[in-house]
């Protein structure tokens, strides 16, 4: 694929203001097709809360079917960004810059998004409040909307401090609406002492929002670990669980970061190294995916335990045999034959081999949810599960529900950090050389310093 | 009025994380009440506690340092 | 393991099933269904796997998998450390201070983590507004609350009875003996293949019968510690 060179001086950022100020006729017709997907969601919860889980495909034992797959895959995805974006500053990995952003949104949306789906799933949503009434802290339930809480907090205020400045400069160029900018922007002017505070709190909660972000996923494998189930009960289920959501979340960050590219033109920021780096990334995570997939079924499948060994067989040569090795094959096999080689790491494959990872993701939920409840330890009649329309078209409108919280997000706010880019323009470079003395050998010299040359 | 929307969001991020604090030691008293292993919804609640209130702190730190460190002469 | 599990105990009722005298012939499952209102579920339903039962009758020839031998009854086991109350996010399922494992339906929010937590998956959920056909409306148990849609329900041990019981012995005062309150399957069993008494009590029957060699515990290894003990069939001579 051929990159457009640069062309547009160096400073001057119109690109990333343009969908804010200008919105064309896609973005209504894009918005109209995702709102009636959204709908027609939202319907069928309606149906739902009228007749009943009936609706749904689950039955006994399958007790747990799409509503928590994607709840798990869901809040996996978030795991994209907040986690990445932390890690990434906190190492001051330079490439970093433009993709923070788009890193953050995601995991706020998705997070709202997962967080409703163990309310959709309930018998009773009336008597949600007796979660909080009659509570039981034990329960590896509230542990969950513990964290899930905590980490929604903290991830939206870390996507919404770095928004400051540049919510202030939208309210300088006088972008509508100006009420909200001058909201949001908290009378910012880009004084020292505003830097310095904003610097601070970046810095408190990236170092917070890590913990927090890894608690958040294995609270969520503890949901399954807890139990006594037969492919649930197992002690890596913790690292397991947030290996996969980091694995998952950067597969989406991509796909999400390479359509933004395309439909606002953003190739002058998002080059093919920040692909290029962070599908190495991708790499990374794919082996340590299968490392522990790996070890968590070889356990299952050495000790030859009865029970354990009935969901493993299930797994990999019953009825769920073909979305397992689905899975292996999107999750492991292709990313390592098309990432690992230089040459085939462009942008179109690497689209390619994210929404692979993404699909391969939510089976693997799909695996480790459902599998174990169909086969029980105790004899019972056996039913397949297989989703109704009603699971269908709430997955549906739970992904419109994220495109269209993403485009509202860009239709208001930039879809990159701005300031971090004019900050990467003017300051990080001499940051960086100097950084990169201070590894070297030679103790830096004095004069060299002084007169700011290498 | 823009003022008062943003004394109001501070103050309900406040709600939220106090409300939390309340809710915390509300369910470790019907733990107890219950016989319902109360040692384990203590060290549950000690850990979730300080989360929310470091989130809550840090937003007022922010909001309130912005203020603070703001240019009078052009301020709009 | 939570505190109410020893020392607050009065009693620990319990069940030992035969395998030597149960003919499987669903006397227990029909009794149970009459006596607890478990509603009748559709056609459609039946075939998607949501018959409601608080007992069932597993078969031989059917089970590969690792429960006892022969047709045995299953029903919830009232474990001593049951996997479902503690992963329970409302306290809607408990260990009662007879060791009777309980739902409290109003304050059950379906969420169905217990059903999957529970090994001898023996829980059922209300996936609809549960039916009646008019006339079977009109003959529900009144001491057994009907149960709406959307929560989980299973075997109580027929407590309702238990709850008789002591109103009359209260009324007598006296304690409640082990005939004063037999649940319904117990009841029903035309080979008097099961049992129900006080497990804490040594001279009961029960006890006496789970002492036998033949008794044991589904998925013993778990560690749940079931109140609902299974007596292994003789070997024959053929």
């Amino acid at each position: 694929m051929s990159e457009p060179t640069p062309t547009a001086p160096v400073g001057l950022d119109e690109d990333l203001y343009r969908p804010i100020e200008q919105t064309g006729r896609g973005f209504y017709s894009m918005a109209a097709f995702f709102l009636a997907v959204f709908a027609f969601g939202v319907y069928q919860y309606i149906r739902q809360l009228r007749f009943g889980l009936g609706v749904t495909g689950m039955n006994q034992p399958v007790t747990w079917g799409f509503y928590i797959i994607n709840f798990v895959f869901f809040i996996g995805i978030s795991h994209a960004g907040t986690l990445i974006s932390a890690i990434l500053r906190l190492t001051q990995a330079e490439w970093r810059r433009p993709i923070t952003r788009m890193a953050e949104v995601i995991t706020a949306i998705v997070l709202a998004i997962g967080g409703l789906h163990p309310i959709i799933d309930l018998g009773r949503p009336d008597r949600l409040l007796n979660v909080f009434k009659w509570g039981r802290l034990q329960s590896p339930l509230l542990w969950d909307v513990m964290s899930i809480t905590a980490y929604f907090a903290a991830s939206t205020v870390y996507l919404y401090l770095p928004l400051i400045p540049d919510i202030a400069r939208l309210r300088d160029r006088g972008t509508r609406p100006q009420w909200l900018y001058r909201f949001l922007s908290w009378n910012w002017q880009d004084t020292p002492q505003q830097r310095k505070v904003l610097h601070n709190a970046m810095n408190l909660l990236m170092i917070l929002v890590i913990p927090v972000a890894v608690s958040v996923h294995t609270v969520i494998s503890y949901i399954f670990a807890m139990t006594l189930e037969a492919g649930w009960h197992s002690t890596i289920f913790g690292p397991y669980f947030v290996a996969g959501a980091i694995f998952s979340g950067i597969a989406a960050l991509m796909v999400v970061m390479i359509v933004f590219r395309k439909v606002y033109h953003l190739e002058r920021y998002l080059k093919p190294i920040h692909f290029s780096n962070l599908a190495k990334l991708l790499l990374v995570m794919s082996i340590v995916w299968f490392y522990l997939t790996f070890s968590e079924y070889l356990t299952g499948f050495f000790g030859n335990e009865p029970a354990e060994l009935d969901v493993l067989m299930t797994k990999i040569s019953g009825p769920y045999a073909f979305p397992f090795w689905l899975m292996v094959f999107v999750n492991f096999v292709v990313p390592v034959a098309l990432l690992s080689r230089k040459k085939t790491r462009s942008i179109p494959v690497i689209l390619f081999v994210s929404v692979g990872i993404v699909v391969g993701m939510w089976i693997e939920r799909l695996i480790i949810v459902v599998p174990s409840l169909a086969v029980p330890y105790v004899e019972f009649p056996q039913h397949a599960y297989w989703p109704s329309i009603a699971e269908i078209g709430i997955f549906a409108g739970a992904i419109a529900a994220f495109c269209l919280g993403f485009m509202v997000f860009a239709k208001f706010f930039p879809l990159i950090c701005i300031w971090e880019i004019e900050e990467g323009r003017s300051e990080a470079l001499e940051e960086s050389v100097e950084r990169f003395r201070s590894y070297l050998p030679d103790p830096p010299r004095e004069d060299a310093l002084k007169e700011g040359r290498p | 009025m823009i003022r008062a929307l943003q004394w109001l969001s501070i103050a309900l991020m406040w709600g939220f994380a106090l409300s939390l604090m309340v809710l915390v030691p509300w369910l470790v008293v019907v733990a107890a009440r219950w016989h319902d292993a109360l040692n384990w919804s203590l060290a549950i609640s000690l850990v979730m506690l300080p989360v929310y209130l470091t989130v809550a702190g840090v937003l007022t730190y922010v909001f309130v340092g912005l203020q603070r460190g703001r240019d009078d002469r052009s301020s709009p | 393991m939570s505190e109410t599990t020893s020392q607050l105990r009065e009693r620990r009722w319990g069940m030992v099933i035969d395998l030597d005298r149960c003919t499987g012939c669903g006397a227990c499952v029909a009794a149970c269904k009459a006596e607890n209102n478990v509603p009748e579920v559709s056609r459609r339903d039946a075939f998607s796997g949501r018959v409601m039962n608080w007992i069932r009758v597993a078969h031989s020839e059917s089970q590969e998998r690792h429960g006892p031998s022969a047709a045995y009854p299953i029903l919830c086991l009232h474990c001593d450390d049951p996997p479902c109350t503690k992963v329970c996010p409302v306290h809607a399922t408990y260990v009662g201070v007879d060791g009777i494992v309980g739902q409290t339906y109003p304050r059950c929010i379906g969420c169905r983590y217990c059903m999957g937590a529970c090994p001898y998956t023996v829980k059922v959920f209300n996936w609809h507004e549960p039916q009646w056909e008019s006339e079977l409306r009109a003959h529900t148990n009144p001491d057994v609350s009907l149960r709406p849609k959307g929560v989980v329900e299973k075997c109580t041990f027929c407590s309702h009875r238990l709850q008789t019981a002591r109103d009359d012995a209260a009324c007598e005062s006296r304690d409640v003996e082990e005939s004063d309150y037999q649940p319904a399957c117990v009841e029903v069993c035309p080979a008097r293949a099961m049992t129900f008494g006080d497990l804490r009590d040594p001279n009961s029957d029960v006890s006496s019968m789970a002492r036998s060699p033949r008794s044991h515990r589904m998925l013993e290894e778990l560690g749940t510690e079931p109140s609902v003990i299974y007596l292994k069939e003789r070997e024959r001579r053929v």
